[in-house]
């Protein structure tokens, strides 16, 4: 049995990964969200195309509106607009679609992150040696279930559920318990409330039935 | 803006990297170690938490305004749904970011519970688009 880290050590470093996450990516941590995303990479990756058309579509159509005023007007009307455009600062429109779209994050950077999440924790386990590949997830786990398909089954519909949940939530452990919390939000505080208490209360009625 | 791209991957996966490995080391992902916090026999990990969020609060006030505006609000789903988690996650010990964890420390049954995640969020979509449609508020958007 290897020594996990004390209490402070953890916190100092589970802290740290939220702080972190802000720092580098300027979100808050929320894996569900990255989960979110991730399913739904389809919708995502239309979402930024539909961005991007967009940008090009209105820089085509001022190419072209312009064109036709040179045509319809001459140089002159040209630069009196131009002035005028430059007084009145019509610009900030076009920018700003520019700007939502290089908030957009795709998808597949989402993805890395769940990825690099697995590849994490097989290099640290590997390299403090222990990495232990098992059909099942624990004994205690196994006790509760029992047979290899029992426990399979359990971890299926137990996925599934807190898929479900956390969508439905708004948020998991690292979104409503971290993020959240940290911000004293009243919806983090009552989920993460709602959900310890639920995986108490269900943890101890296991612990009751396999007695 | 292809760089901006790549670097953008490159930050997610490097942020992706160092919390699979401190949850791999404080033991997040042990099923046991889980287990025997949620029946109060250990209470090392709820420390563990209640210190993190502690550590993120203060930071978060000193750097207050650089804090992106989060969009989290009461509605109707908060609640079954968070129940719906804690169940869950009593069952295979594995919130959305464990479930990596616990397949890197060589847990493979994991793959399961991923499978039932990624049903259970595009399941969600589904269930809400048609019957919902309140406002989530789910993070990362």
């Amino acid at each position: 049995m290897t020594e996990y880290w004390p209490w402070w050590l953890g916190a100092i470093g589970l802290g740290g990964v939220s702080i972190l996450y802000l720092l580098l990516i300027g979100r808050l941590l929320g894996v569900s969200g990255s989960w979110a995303k991730v399913v739904a990479w389809k919708e995502n990756r239309e979402q930024l195309e539909a961005a991007e058309a967009l940008v090009e579509d209105t820089e085509a159509m001022e190419n072209a509106l312009m064109a036709e005023t040179l045509a319809e007007f001459g140089e002159d009307a040209i630069r009196e607009l131009q002035a005028e455009s430059a007084t009145n600062e019509a610009e900030p429109a076009a920018t700003a679609s520019l700007d939502e779209l290089e908030s957009t994050t795709p998808w597949t950077a989402h993805l890395v992150f769940l990825l690099s999440m697995f590849v994490g924790a097989f290099l640290v386990s590997w390299f403090t040696g222990e990495f232990h590949p098992r059909l099942d997830l624990s004994d205690v786990h196994t006790r509760i279930f029992g047979s290899l398909w029992e426990v399979w089954l359990a971890l299926l519909v137990g996925g599934m559920m807190v898929g479900f949940g956390t969508q439905m939530a708004g948020g998991c452990t690292s979104g409503h318990g971290l993020s959240g919390c940290a911000r004293l939000l009243p919806a983090s505080l009552l989920a993460t409330a709602v959900f310890m208490a639920s995986a108490i209360f269900l943890s101890l009625l296991m612990e009751v039935m396999i007695r | 803006m292809n760089t901006r791209r790549v670097k953008q991957h490159l930050a997610y996966g490097l942020v992706g990297l160092i919390f699979g490995g401190v949850l791999t080391r404080i033991g997040f992902a042990d099923y046991d170690e889980l287990h025997k916090m949620f029946i109060f026999a250990d209470l090392r990990m709820l420390y563990t938490f209640a210190g993190a969020v502690a550590l993120t609060m203060v930071v978060y006030l000193v750097l207050n305004r650089r804090i992106p505006k989060q969009h989290k609000i009461i509605q109707p789903g908060t609640i079954p749904g968070s129940m719906l988690f804690g169940f869950g996650w009593a069952i295979t010990g594995a919130c959305p970011s464990l479930v990596f964890v616990q397949l890197g420390m060589g847990a493979l049954p994991a793959v399961f519970t991923g499978i039932g995640i990624f049903i259970g969020v595009w399941l969600y979509r589904k269930v809400h688009g048609r019957f919902f449609g309140w406002d989530t508020g789910t993070c990362g958007v």
